[in-house]
């Protein structure tokens, strides 16, 4: 599909920080207009990868239930670790990603407050681990709008 | 002349007896929390012609937060005439009769700026440490400000020293759990830790501003804060809340170490100590720059819930869910020591 949406989206912040937004009448409709700019430049940004970190960090959390299978003693929440940890996505649409995606971390929660209860340095790596991919997660998503 | 121009005009007429005009009203884009309105208010009586500039603060129908327009009146006339710079109210309307909505009418403070990426640029910019230094400093005043000799004791609901913290963790979990459209594994990781390793009592009582940051000050171009506005989200608690949201990351607006673009967090933290007589105990305020994470995070998540169900059409409420919301987790991951520097972003 050409032009790449890319170019498309640098070409619409473009109009709207240099063309619209100058010429509206008041201050409030001129914020709202940059801020447009602001919510495209990010758009921009999540669209070329948007698929990619999804099942990228769909990945780091199944290998996290895998490990996790060998240290959790509790049955209940070892069978959805096993359970959970074999969904795999029937689409690469963004949507379908994303619903994996919330089922996983959803457990991922479940299991961090699980493993901070358990004793031993394999529960304190695995700890680890989790708070490991919550940072990686964080930098998959980092948008250059953002301030930290 | 425009609707709300009229209803205001004839509002205002019936309010104070005599003939009102309003002229050049204009919607301006600060306070997120109400549309803010500026306007000139000329008065006609007798042989007496007064021109005033004033501000319209009128309950939107969604807001970043659900706050209490009392509040916010209670707040700012009790820090009137203090060395808090506050704007002159003129009424609040709490009947949505008249405008549609409840509303406050105060002074506008004339020659200030509060957008901080205008304060990030000349003429302000050069004038950052001076404005930082009024900013904490002022911060110290409210702190240090006795809820009872102001009167707002008498306002604002009660809390014991050692139940401050738990009633502001109990009010942003339960936003949370109310608002999340997502699973938020790392504040959910944040509330647990909150919960197992709670601060000390609060030093004393005191009223806390409850959104003090830099787009609520109002600076002039020789660096000085003239105003504090949005006053309503005000309560009484411990002061290290305001001093823990003052210097939170997602503040940070030249994206370097500056807090609130203005100072370094220990400069911040020093000013903020001796204008308040308050010494800072860097585990409890760790604890609270955490409870600042969890309270953006509810926020951010909160707005982008208004947009994502079309209840609000204003791009500030999704520029807060793509523009916030990964930052705050990065803030507080990086304040509970798990933020992995080496991954690339």
């Amino acid at each position: 599909m050409k032009p790449d949406v890319s170019v498309y989206f640098r070409e619409l912040v473009r109009a709207l920080r240099e063309d619209f937004a100058p010429k509206l009448p008041t201050a409030f409709e001129q914020g709202a207009a940059l801020r447009l700019a602001m919510l495209s430049q990010a758009a921009s940004e999540e669209f070329d990868r948007a698929a990619a970190r999804r099942l990228e960090e769909n990945e780091a959390m199944r290998r996290l239930f895998e490990r996790a299978s060998s240290i959790v003693k509790t049955p209940d929440l070892l069978t959805r670790l096993q359970t959970v940890g074999c969904l795999r996505e029937d689409s690469i649409h963004v949507s379908a990603l994303d619903r994996v995606n919330q089922t996983l971390r959803d457990l991922l929660i479940e299991l961090h407050a699980h493993v901070e209860t358990l004793a031993g340095d394999d529960a304190r790596a695995l700890e680890a681990d989790i708070w490991f991919e919550f940072s990686a997660s964080t930098a998959r998503r980092a948008l250059s709008i953002g301030r930290f | 002349m425009g609707r709300l121009e009229e209803a205001l005009a004839s509002y205002l007429t019936r309010h104070f007896g005599h003939a009102v005009r309003v002229e050049s009203l204009d919607r301006i884009p600060v306070g997120a929390s109400r549309e803010t309105y500026r306007f000139v208010m000329r008065a006609d009586r007798e042989a007496e012609l007064t021109a005033r500039r004033m501000i319209l603060r009128l309950d939107p129908p969604t807001s970043l937060i659900e706050t209490d327009r009392r509040t916010e009146y209670a707040a700012i006339r009790a820090f009137h005439g203090s060395d808090v710079p506050v704007p002159e109210l003129l009424l609040i309307e709490e009947d949505p009769e008249a405008l549609g909505a409840s509303f406050i009418v105060m002074q506008e403070i004339v020659g200030g700026e509060a957008a901080p990426y205008r304060l990030i640029e000349p003429p302000y910019r050069a004038n950052l440490e001076t404005t930082g230094q009024h900013k904490w400093s002022i911060l110290g005043s409210i702190a240090k400000t006795d809820p009872a000799a102001c009167g707002l004791d008498r306002v604002l609901p009660p809390v014991a020293a050692e139940d401050c913290w738990r009633q502001e963790l109990q009010r942003w979990e339960t936003m949370l759990d109310a608002d999340e459209l997502e699973p938020q594994p790392i504040q959910r990781a944040a509330i647990r830790w909150m919960k197992r390793n709670p601060p000390p009592p609060a030093q004393r009582i005191s009223v806390v501003h409850g959104d003090y940051r830099t787009g609520n000050l109002l600076v002039s171009d020789t660096g000085a804060v003239i105003g504090v506005l949005d006053w309503e989200m005000a309560h009484l608690g411990d002061p290290l809340e305001d001093l823990a949201w003052s210097i939170n990351r997602v503040w940070c607006f030249r994206k370097d170490e500056r807090r609130g673009g203005m100072l370094p967090k220990d400069e911040a933290i020093a000013i903020w100590e001796k204008s308040s007589g308050l010494a800072v105990d860097a585990d409890a305020l760790r604890w609270w720059e955490l409870l600042a994470c969890l309270k953006g995070q509810a926020i951010w998540i909160s707005a982008t819930k208004e947009y994502q169900t079309g209840a609000t059409h204003d791009p500030l409420m999704a520029l807060a869910g793509w523009m916030q919301v990964n930052s705050q987790d990065r803030a507080t991951l990086e304040l509970m020591g798990r933020l992995s520097h080496g991954i690339s972003t």
